[in-house]
């Protein structure tokens, strides 16, 4: 008996008679630590066929680590797996999906010069040496009739939009045998008309009792259209679970977000002067070329800041980039000081005294191959004060350097190490003492303190209050709402590139925050 | 694997030191002859006799010794030309189309000058010799610069814009030294007029003045990295782009700088080959050999990992086999192109034994 035959039988057998409504997956106490964080902490969740089961978290909330451990990518410290009551354990994604378990990346693994046909073909068991390639057709565009799906299975697959796309992924699992599909963020590519048309085709399977499992960081709207019932987790915990139709957008958003302790920060008392920065009806594209930014208006005084409230991918990123010239304006205009910046070269722009810390510290704020003052000399390269004739005074530059690595506190042998060796809280506070100590008039903070660690988290939020109490404007972008509350004068929600509204600080509550955020207007809730 | 009770495994580095790259490269070069010796006993020669007929001639015999010195100046500009580009983050395949264009300007510098017709021999040296190196330099800072300017503007891929221009540069240098073309030898024989005695280029001791590029570049190139805001920029991008334009530099600008520096220095190497080596004096009909030998910068700049020091005593290397390699070829009696085996076979060692720069063998006793 071969291989391939073998599995199939235990397949066959596995999902033989599965009854509407039984239980066809359980997780139990799954646990999986990394250094320093414990990103699964004992969850428990069931899958019953033809159930639609959200899992709803916020970044770093350990969907992506539970996704993972059910598709095989990785295995649980603790916990068990049950495939209809059979214990079974994963050790690659290849046991998954011989298991019946089928996943859709948010970030397509399709090969682009590949028919449609062939990407689904490829890895099949059965597609190894003699290739039955009209039976196989047949077969898929069956799936896809069935299912609603409408894609051409001769066309390549770099023609595809996102949506057709993702039916390619899903038709694959499913020509694969997937009993349970795990969609990672099933909406954030695809057109209003997609989503609807996803949306009917995971009903459709589900009538086919299959159980299917988005995992969901934002977009709530979704979460009530499409699941039967939603998992919430935090901090790598389940703090939630309900049947959908007892939830409403603001309660998920609540659960998702939680009410942690503040950090007890001294808010300096500064009266608010000049604005620094005014944006009038901003708009820019993202990466995909689609609107990330419309019609986006505020204006920063010296000594405030600004906080824009938001879960990723919602267009906030896109700000901060447009603020720092990184990101060409499609519409509307920024002023600084009063002077035009809105088509400013990045350089100019550091120069007239706007200071960027990126999100994305170790590629785009650091050079890892750089020593410390290498990296301090990327916002001190061009200034006059560190180069003479073309030529760079690295001995100041190692002087500087070494000030700031006291100041900051940043824990390194010497300024000549190379980044690299820095961890993440040293690293990004290495970032802020080179930006700040330029002693910009707006700093654009975008996830300062992402990732850190409580000390570094409370040290880098410290610093930004202190530049404010000099009077710097700082729009700080963050998806910790704590954060936002606890440093902001004016707090902004962002939601699909748009600003919800702009609240005073003092009088905003976390409620109304969050639910703003979750897409909910302002309205909704002045009372 | 497991010898005399220690087991030995494969460990990553974490850093390499300057004196292990170098040792590394050594220990390759001690390989590579050591295997190319078994093509020697094929030959019926005697491995040992070989490789000493080999150094004898080309380090330390008058003329060879002065032919691998030309070789050296030839690759180590190549090198510079391949490595400026690869401090940005960019290939520069395209060494041999910068150098033949660099040549031809050189060329048609003469060639305004009146230096094809027969008694042109009192043209003004300080005049012509300074105009033929810029020309040079300008041509193959042009050709470069394409390459450059596509990669920044449209992010079009170096390597084969370059190497493409390669394609049309060879068949340029034919067109214009061939029977017909306008540099063509007034005795036909496929190859360029020669330049006249007065301008050729001149000697220091019995060495192309050329060399003073060579060794001043290597030094001048090396403090521009370290020293200078514009170092700063091109190792910034190089390292990471992202982060580059982060700090407000421009990547269209590297990109194009540092092709046109880079095809200017390939051009200086197309003048000094056919311009100022002694017995050459023309684009010679075997033009194509010195196209091959150019890339050679980019293995000799891998070797040095892009530093323009480091890749002098790698060029010499290089040159001097390749003489004696050929010397040995016709004193041995051996089968055409042992040079350029020698070469290849040093080359695709020393290529792999780039995986030491990033493991190595550790030993434990094992239990």
């Amino acid at each position: 008996m071969g291989m391939n035959e073998r599995v199939q039988l235990q397949q066959g057998d596995l999902w033989r008679d599965v009854r509407p409504g039984e239980v066809i997956l359980e997780a139990r106490g799954i646990t999986k630590r990394f250094p320093g964080v414990v990103a699964n902490d004992h969850i428990d969740f069931e899958i019953r066929a033809g159930e639609i089961h959200a899992i709803l978290g916020e970044n770093g909330a350990g969907k992506t680590t539970l996704m993972n451990i059910l598709f095989g990518l990785l295995q649980p410290d603790e916990g068990e797996i049950y495939l209809r009551g059979r214990r079974v354990q994963f050790r690659s994604p290849l046991d998954a999906i011989q298991m019946g378990i089928g996943m859709v990346h948010q970030h397509r693994k399709l090969i682009p010069a590949h028919t449609v046909i062939e990407n689904i073909l490829l890895g099949h068991p059965q597609a190894g040496s003699v290739l039955n390639l009209k039976q196989a057709e047949e077969k898929v565009a069956a799936l896809a009739e069935r299912y609603g799906f409408k894609v051409d299975l001769r066309a390549r697959v770099w023609q595809l939009s996102e949506g057709e796309k993702q039916a390619v992924e899903i038709l694959k699992a499913l020509y694969r045998g997937a009993r349970i599909l795990i969609l990672d963020e099933p909406t954030s590519a695809l057109t209003p008309p997609e989503t609807e048309r996803l949306l009917e085709a995971v009903q459709a399977m589900a009538q086919d009792e299959l159980g299917i499992v988005p995992f969901i960081t934002h977009k709530l709207p979704i979460v009530l259209a499409i699941s039967d019932r939603v998992t919430v987790l935090r901090q790598g915990r389940v703090v939630a679970r309900m049947a959908t139709r007892e939830a409403t957008e603001q309660l998920l958003a609540q659960k998702m977000v939680g009410r942690e302790v503040l950090f007890r920060l001294q808010k300096p008392d500064v009266t608010p002067g000049e604005p620094v920065i005014q944006v009038e009806n901003l708009a820019a594209r993202n990466d995909k070329g689609h609107l990330a930014l419309d019609g986006v208006s505020f204006t920063i005084r010296e000594g405030e800041i600004l906080g824009i409230a938001g879960v990723s991918g919602n267009g906030q990123h896109e700000l901060a980039e447009v603020l720092a010239g990184l990101r060409p304006v499609e519409q509307g205009r920024i002023l600084f000081a009063g002077q035009d910046i809105t088509h400013l070269p990045i350089l100019d722009r550091w120069r007239l005294g706007i200071g960027y810390i990126p999100a994305e510290r170790i590629d785009v704020g650091s050079i890892g191959d750089f020593s410390l003052i290498e990296n301090v000399l990327m916002n001190y390269y061009f200034d006059e004060g560190f180069v003479r004739q073309g030529i760079i005074d690295y001995d100041k530059a190692y002087r500087l350097t070494e000030r700031l690595i006291v100041e900051y506190n940043v824990a390194t042998p010497s300024p000549r190490v190379k980044a690299r060796y820095l961890s993440g809280g040293n690293l990004q506070k290495l970032i802020l003492a080179r930006v700040l100590s330029r002693k910009p008039r707006l700093i654009i903070a975008n996830l300062p303190t992402q990732a850190l660690d409580v000390g570094a988290t409370e040290f880098v939020r410290n610093k930004l209050l202190a530049a404010k109490a000099q009077g710097a404007a700082i729009l700080l972008i963050s998806e910790d709402l704590d954060e936002i509350m606890s440093l902001s004068d004016w707090i902004a929600p962002i939601y699909e590139g748009r600003l919800m509204g702009m609240l005073p600080a003092a009088e905003a509550k976390k409620e109304t925050v969050g639910a703003m955020m979750a897409g909910l207007q302002q309205e909704a809730y002045a009372s | 694997m497991t010898v005399a009770g220690y087991e030995m495994k494969l460990e990553r580095r974490v850093t390499l030191a300057g004196w292990q790259a170098a040792l590394i490269a050594l220990l390759a070069i001690g390989v590579a002859l050591a295997a190319f010796s078994v093509l020697f006993i094929l030959a019926g020669a005697s491995p040992l006799t070989a490789y000493r007929e080999i150094f004898r001639y080309a380090f330390f015999n008058r003329y060879g010794s002065l032919l691998t010195l030309n070789r050296f100046i030839f690759l180590a500009l190549a090198t510079f030309a391949f490595v400026i580009p690869f401090r940005a983050g960019l290939w520069n395949i395209g060494m041999t189309g910068q150098m033949y264009v660099g040549a031809l300007a050189a060329f048609g510098v003469l060639y305004a000058f009146g230096g094809k017709q027969p008694g042109s021999a009192n043209l003004n040296p300080y005049v012509v010799i300074p105009l033929m190196v810029i020309a040079a330099a300008v041509g193959g800072a042009i050709t470069g610069a394409v390459a450059g300017f596509l990669k920044g503007k449209w992010d079009v891929n170096e390597i084969v814009v370059t190497m493409m221009l390669n394609f049309m540069a060879f068949w340029l240098v034919s067109h214009m030294i061939k029977e017909g073309g306008p540099f063509m030898n007034p005795g036909g024989r496929g190859e360029s007029f020669e330049v006249p005695p007065s301008v050729r280029g001149p000697l220091i001791g019995n060495v192309p003045f050329t060399i003073v590029f060579a060794l001043g570049l290597a030094l001048l190139l090396e403090w521009l990295f370290a020293k200078t805001k514009l170092g700063y920029q091109i190792r910034a991008y190089g390292h990471s782009p992202k982060a580059a334009r982060y700090a407000g530099i421009v990547p269209e600008r590297i990109s194009i700088l540092v092709f046109v520096v880079g095809g200017a220095i390939a051009g200086l190497a197309g003048y000094h080959y056919f311009a100022a080596v002694p017995g050459v004096y023309k684009i010679s009909r075997d033009y194509a050999y010195f196209g091959d030998l150019a890339f050679y910068g980019i293995i000799c700049g891998l070797i040095a990992r892009g530093n323009a020091i480091a890749a002098l005593p790698v060029a010499l290397l290089f040159g001097g086999l390749s003489i004696g390699g050929r010397f040995v070829q016709g004193k041995l009696g051996l089968g055409f192109g042992i040079d350029y085996a020698l070469l290849g076979v040093l080359m695709i060692t020393l290529v792999a034994f780039q995986f030491f720069y990033r493991y190595r063998f550790a030993w434990n006793r094992s239990e």
